[in-house]
């Protein structure tokens, strides 16, 4: 059979993947992280019922859910875009063997259903229906309720692969998703309430499982038809001739002197690559963490909390890029080895991107005055813990790392995990530990101002020892020069 | 110049690289041939420092290669695509290694325009990112790059793989002008006889991680290295 060579060949490609006989340890530790995880998932559905019927006791736990449904489908939607893994099958090699392109399609296809995504929800609904068993609703209703909800988590599946390579359907779901959670919120128009009366009818007509069934095929035969369209390398080809190259003139950044070459590298480095490109949208991201914490009034009283989340607000950038310096040049490590280049200088370049990053999530966070002076203060020592301290240890926790990126390929989740570093995590440790403390001591032997400004005056120590820092994580880096060189040209 | 000493290089049992003694003069065109395996690569990163010697030394110019990183500023090399920054235009990528080597953006214009020929109107103004090159055009930058800046010391590994015939015969004409004036070192490695022995005045054949043959070229040079190739049992 056809498809169980391809199955052979797959299995080869994981099982011979570099790094997949490493850290058997490192892999045991996160399979029990994601044995935890999935009883969180699974508990979570199984109390939801009951948690449901206390605080809402006038409705019905399952409507409650079949009124939220559309929120979560396309949360879903967004959360599959940027995390799920596109199978991808080296087809150059099987198009001129003789087998079938729709086999090579229908198994492309076939793999993407296993991916955990589609599991996830499982952990949830699956419970969820038990206990609805339990509670006496009628079994046929709730297994096909069941069902239509599967049909639907895999019909998402196809939608991710139908968008994925299209920017304006993504962004548009986004839109969608606040538009409705604005108008939900504010309480002028409830979507939950006519697409909840959809799923209870679905619940209470067992027969219109037949309705995502028939979704589910036709999203099938779309996403079989666009793949086939595409599926001859003529495409790959034609692709790289017609991107268009941006040439922006940064001769004004010479003014940063023997820093400046990196610098302009730097620029283009993240404008024309697409993972750097979703490192600052991530970071953009990490700029609404206070929301989060700031809105909760659970967190009020544990202000050591907020002086974390300050500190998150204007670093996404610093930590999401900095933990990858120097593998954001893993692909030519090599050049810059062997070339005229100061460590001191491409460290003080990184610095510098880095720490522009922070002064301008900065700014960006002034809205943020709406919660108080208070919460501000909070912000601003974060900031400037940020450059003072968070970015050398971010810098040495890079200096660590020994995995290399491939540039123009997005990130994408289960991906990579196969070289995890121990020691980087303890690295990290301080970036989480440190300003927590550095403030609640204060704030709780002196007041809130001590602790503000204990935070604010540690990030202006790091500035004064500047020199100190950048020389010490160089030191690692000529310690590390080989293992690094080695393991950055290891997937060439 | 370059001084190599009781050089070697273990990995865990096999010896990949052993050779006792090799002078390299200021200004000589050399050559290294060997099949598969026979060390060339690694004896370049080790020149490189970009792996660490198992024993012995390498200085370049009295500095020890693995020790101190004063010999950056006057050697330059292109070993393979990885020193190419794939995200740059070729100009931008020229202007980059310029400033690393301390040469203004005129300068390099300057420096470009005697390479018109090898570049064939394919690589400058082309409005693509080095990594949308062709392998061959890829190349040709690489190594019009490890020029910049007057370098002592250049080192190219396998230059004439990837090339059309054409720019073949003219990086050749090019190597060849570079080595008459005497200098630069240029230190190249090649599986094409025949260019090897055209553009080296100097050869010296690798086997296994031994150096077999140190040949000062000639005319029967070529016919030399054909016969031990051919009797050469084949890894």
């Amino acid at each position: 059979m056809i498809v169980k060579k391809i199955l052979r060949l797959e299995w080869l490609q994981f099982t011979r993947s570099l790094g997949f006989q490493q850290n058997l340890f490192i892999k045991i530790l996160m399979g029990i992280g994601l044995l935890f995880f999935a009883a969180i998932f699974m508990i979570f559905g199984g109390g939801f019922f009951f948690f449901a019927q206390k605080v809402l006791p006038e409705t019905d736990p399952l409507e409650l859910v079949n009124n939220y449904v559309i929120f979560w489908f396309l949360f879903s939607l967004i959360i599959r875009y940027f995390l799920q893994q596109l199978p991808v099958i080296n087809i150059k090699p099987l198009l001129t063997i003789p087998i079938k392109r729709n086999t090579i399609i229908h198994f492309l296809l076939g793999k993407t259903f296993v991916s955990p995504f589609n599991f996830f929800p499982l952990l949830f609904l699956l419970p969820f229906s038990v206990v609805l068993l339990y509670h006496d609703y009628p079994p046929v209703n709730v297994v096909f309720w069941f069902l239509s909800l599967k049909l639907l988590v895999l019909s998402n599946n196809l939608i991710n692969f139908l968008i994925n390579k299209n920017d304006t359907a993504f962004y548009s779901i986004v839109s969608i998703l606040g538009l409705f959670v604005g108008l939900e919120y504010f309480s002028i128009f409830k979507i939950s309430l006519p697409i909840g009366i959809v799923f209870n009818y679905i619940y209470q007509q067992p027969l219109l499982v037949i309705a995502p069934i028939i979704l589910l095929t036709i999203l099938y035969f779309s996403t079989f038809k666009l793949i086939r369209k595409g599926f001859y390398i003529d495409d790959v080809i034609q692709d790289k001739k017609q991107k268009n190259v941006q040439i922006v003139d940064l001769s004004w950044m010479n003014r940063f002197g023997s820093m400046a070459p990196f610098l302009k590298n730097d620029i283009k480095l993240i404008s024309r690559n697409a993972r750097p490109k979703q490192v600052v949208m991530m970071s953009f991201l990490f700029l609404f963490y206070g929301l989060i914490f700031y809105t909760n009034k659970t967190y009020a009283d544990m202000p050591a909390f907020l002086a974390f989340a300050s500190v998150f607000v204007t670093g996404g950038f610093l930590m999401s890029f900095g933990q990858l310096v120097p593998a954001w040049d893993s692909e030519y490590y090599k050049m810059l080895m062997s070339q005229n280049i100061p460590y001191k200088q491409y460290l003080k370049a990184k610095w510098t991107l880095m720490t522009t990053a922070v002064t301008i999530s900065f700014i960006l966070s002034i809205p943020y005055l709406y919660f108080g002076t208070k919460i501000f203060g909070m912000i601003a020592a974060g900031a400037l813990f940020n450059i003072g301290l968070n970015s050398f240890f971010t810098l040495l926790s890079g200096a660590l790392n020994k995995i290399p990126i491939e540039l123009n390929v997005k990130a994408k989740a289960f991906n990579n995990t196969n070289k995890f570093n121990l020691t980087q995590v303890l690295v990290a440790m301080p970036k989480i530990i440190l300003p927590m403390l550095l403030f609640y001591v204060p704030y709780k032997f002196i007041s809130f101002n001590a602790g503000i400004l204990t935070l604010a005056l540690s990030g202006v120590l790091g500035i004064v020892f500047k020199n100190f820092f950048i020389n010490k994580i160089e030191k690692i880096y000529q310690k590390e020069k080989y293992k690094t060189i080695a393991a950055f040209s290891e997937n060439q | 110049m370059i001084t190599v000493e009781n050089l070697s290089k273990k990995y865990a049992n096999s010896e990949v690289l052993a050779i006792e003694r090799l002078e390299i003069p200021k200004g000589q065109s050399f050559g290294l041939v060997g099949n598969n395996g026979a060390g060339k690569t690694t004896f370049f990163n080790l020149l490189l420092d970009l792996i660490q010697p198992s024993n012995g030394f390498i200085k370049n110019h009295d500095i020890l290669v693995h020790e101190s990183e004063d010999w950056k500023p006057f050697t330059s090399s292109f070993i393979d695509e990885s020193f190419l920054i794939g995200y740059l235009t070729a100009e931008e990528y020229f202007y980059f290694i310029g400033e690393l080597r301390n040469q203004s953006k005129t300068e390099i214009d300057n420096f470009l325009t005697q390479f018109e020929e090898i570049f064939n109107d394919e690589i400058l103004n082309k409005k693509k990112y080095l990594r949308d090159l062709s392998k061959g055009n890829q190349k040709k930058a690489g190594i019009v790059a490890a020029f910049i800046g007057d370098p002592a010391l250049i080192i190219l590994d396998e230059p004439f793989a990837n090339l059309d015939p054409t720019t073949q015969i003219r990086l050749k004409k090019l190597l060849k002008n570079l080595t008459e004036q005497k200098n630069s070192t240029v230190l190249i490695s090649s599986h094409d006889l025949g260019h090897i022995t055209d553009v080296c005045e100097r050869i010296v054949v690798l086997d296994k991680g031994k150096l077999v043959k140190d040949i000062k070229t000639s005319e029967k040079t070529l016919k030399e290295l054909e016969n031990h190739f051919s009797l050469v049992e084949v890894v």
